[in-house]
C-alpha cells in the first residue's frame, strides 16, 4: 500500500456517495487508476452503495407493520394533543377570566351551602352584599318604592308571599319616631341569586332586609364587618336584617322593619 | 413554558406528519433490534417520546431526522440498561474484520443486482454486520441521511460515521459476493472502479 492509500481510503465513502468536491474527486480518481488494491476497495464500496440504493425502497417497506402499532402510536399522539389543548385553553386570557368566574361561582355556591350551617358566615356574606348593593344599586335621591310593588316583585321573581314593611314617617310607627324609607327590592347574588334583598334607609343610614325562603334558624344577633346582623325565622322563612354596628340612630327603625316583616 | 407548545391544530399536524414515517421507522427498528417484538416496542416508545417533546421540535427542521434521532437514542438507552454496550465496535479486532480479505470480490454489483434472491441476500448480509456498521450503512444508503444527521443520531463524530459507512459497505459487499463466489467466478477487472 502506498503512503497515500490511507488518505484516499478515508475519502472513499464520499467518493462512492458522489459528495466530494471536484478537485478531491479528481485526486481520488488519479490514485485509483494507478493503485489496483485501492481500486478493489473502492469497487466494493461503490458496489454496496449501488445495490443498497437500488433496493432502498423495498428494504424500507420489507417489514409489514405489526397489527395495532399504528393505532397505538396514533393514540399516543391524541393523548398528547388533548394535553396540549388543555394547556392552550388555560393560557388564553379570555379563558383565564372564564375560569376565574367559574371558580368564584363554584366557591360562592359552596359558601352558600356552608353558610346554612353558620350564622357568622351568613352574616358576613349578606353584609358584603348589603354594602355592595347600596354602592351599586342605590336609587336616585328621594326615590322610594311602594311596599305593594315590592311585594309584587317578591311574588313574581321568587314566588314569595311576604309582607314587606312599607316606608314610614316614624309618626305612625310610633316608638321613637325614626322615619324609614323603602328604597328598592332587588335580586341578590347570594345563593345563586335566589334571595330577595329589600333596601331601606333610616336617619341617613342603610338598612337591608334579606329573606331566605323555606329556611328555619334559631334567632341570632351578631356583628360582622362593622355591621349588626339580626337573624330570625317566621312563617317558614328566615329574615336577616343588616344595620350599622352602632344601631342607636336606627334602633326604632330596625325594630319596626323586623316587627313588620312576615 | 406554555407558549412554546404548538396550537391544537399544530399538534394534529405534527401527529399526522410524524405518523407518515411509521413504516420506515419500523423497518429501521427491525434492523436495530432484529426482533419484531422489540422493534414494535421501540417504535411505540419513540412516538410517545416524540409527542411528549413535540414542543422541542422546531418547525421547518427535518422531522424525519428528529424522529430517527429519538429512535436511536431510545435504543442506545435500552442497550445501556441491558448492559450490552457497543464499546467493542471500533476496536482493532472489528477494524481487522472490516478490512476483510484484501482480495478481489467474487462478483460484480451488476450481476448481484440480477439475483432473484437479492432482497433476502441484502437483508441477511446487513443483519450479519456489526451493529455500528449496519446502523451507519442503513442510515446513509437506505434512508439517505447526511453524515451530520447520522452523527447526531448515533452520537459519534462525523469522521467516525464516514469510516463506519466505508467499512460497513465493504463488509457488506464481500458477504454478498461471497455467497456466490464458489458458483460464478468473475474476471479480475470486474471489481474495479465504477
Amino acid at each position: 500500500m502506498k503512503p497515500n492509500c490511507r488518505r484516499i481510503c478515508d475519502m472513499l465513502a464520499q467518493y462512492a456517495d458522489g459528495t466530494l468536491a471536484d478537485t478531491q474527486r479528481a485526486e481520488v480518481q488519479r490514485h485509483l487508476d494507478a493503485c489496483p488494491p485501492c481500486r478493489v476497495v473502492a469497487g466494493k464500496e461503490c458496489g454496496a452503495r449501488q445495490l443498497l440504493r437500488a433496493c432502498a425502497d423495498r428494504l424500507r417497506g420489507a417489514e409489514p407493520l405489526p397489527p395495532g402499532l399504528r393505532s397505538r402510536c396514533q393514540a399516543a399522539g391524541r393523548s398528547r394533543n388533548t394535553q396540549t389543548t388543555a394547556t392552550r385553553w388555560w393560557s388564553r386570557p379570555s379563558m383565564r377570566f372564564a375560569v376565574a368566574a367559574a371558580i368564584i361561582i363554584v366557591f360562592g355556591a359552596l359558601l352558600s351551602v356552608v353558610t346554612r350551617q353558620s350564622d357568622a358566615l351568613l352574616a358576613a356574606q349578606l353584609t358584603a352584599d348589603h354594602v355592595k348593593c347600596f354602592r351599586l344599586f342605590r336609587p336616585d335621591e328621594g326615590k322610594t318604592m311602594d311596599a305593594a310593588q315590592a311585594e309584587q316583585i317578591l311574588r313574581d321573581r321568587f314566588g314569595l308571599d311576604v309582607h314587606v314593611p312599607a316606608s314610614s314617617n316614624g309618626g305612625t310607627a310610633g316608638r321613637g319616631g325614626q322615619a324609614v324609607a323603602l328604597l328598592n327590592a332587588r335580586t341578590c347574588l347570594y345563593a345563586d341569586g335566589r334571595v330577595p334583598h329589600l333596601m331601606y334607609e333610616a336617619n341617613g343610614h342603610d338598612i337591608s332586609l334579606f329573606v331566605l325562603e323555606g329556611e328555619s334558624r334559631p334567632p341570632a344577633e351578631l356583628t360582622a364587618f362593622g355591621h349588626h346582623t339580626r337573624i330570625w325565622s317566621r312563617g317558614g322563612n328566615t329574615f336577616v336584617l343588616i344595620t350599622p354596628a352602632d344601631e342607636a340612630p336606627v334602633a326604632s327603625a330596625a325594630q319596626y322593619v323586623a316587627a313588620e316583616a312576615h | 413554558m406554555f407558549r412554546r407548545s404548538p396550537a391544537p391544530s399544530d399538534a394534529e399536524d405534527f401527529s399526522a406528519e410524524a405518523l407518515q414515517f411509521l413504516e420506515p421507522l419500523f423497518a429501521t427498528a427491525m434492523r436495530l433490534t432484529r426482533n419484531r417484538a422489540d422493534a414494535e416496542d421501540l417504535v411505540q416508545d419513540t412516538f410517545v417520546k416524540a409527542f411528549r417533546h413535540s414542543n422541542q421540535f422546531s418547525r421547518g427542521t427535518n422531522l424525519r431526522a428528529w424522529l430517527y434521532t429519538i429512535l436511536h437514542n431510545t435504543w442506545r438507552n435500552r442497550r445501556r440498561d441491558a448492559s450490552r454496550d457497543t464499546v467493542e465496535v471500533d476496536s482493532e479486532q472489528v477494524e481487522l474484520a472490516a478490512a476483510g480479505p484484501a482480495g478481489e470480490p467474487a462478483d460484480t454489483p451488476e450481476r448481484i443486482l440480477m439475483r432473484s434472491t437479492l432482497d433476502a441476500d441484502l437483508q441477511a448480509a446487513l443483519d450479519e454486520l456489526p451493529d455500528a456498521f449496519r446502523q451507519a450503512v442503513w442510515l446513509r444508503d437506505v434512508e439517505e441521511f447526511t453524515y451530520a444527521e447520522i452523527a447526531e443520531m448515533l452520537n459519534v463524530p462525523i469522521g467516525t460515521v464516514m469510516s463506519r459507512i466505508s467499512r460497513g459497505r465493504r463488509m457488506l459487499f464481500e458477504k454478498l459476493s461471497a455467497s456466490t463466489a464458489a458458483i460464478v467466478p468473475v474476471p479480475a477487472e470486474a471489481g474495479g472502479r465504477r
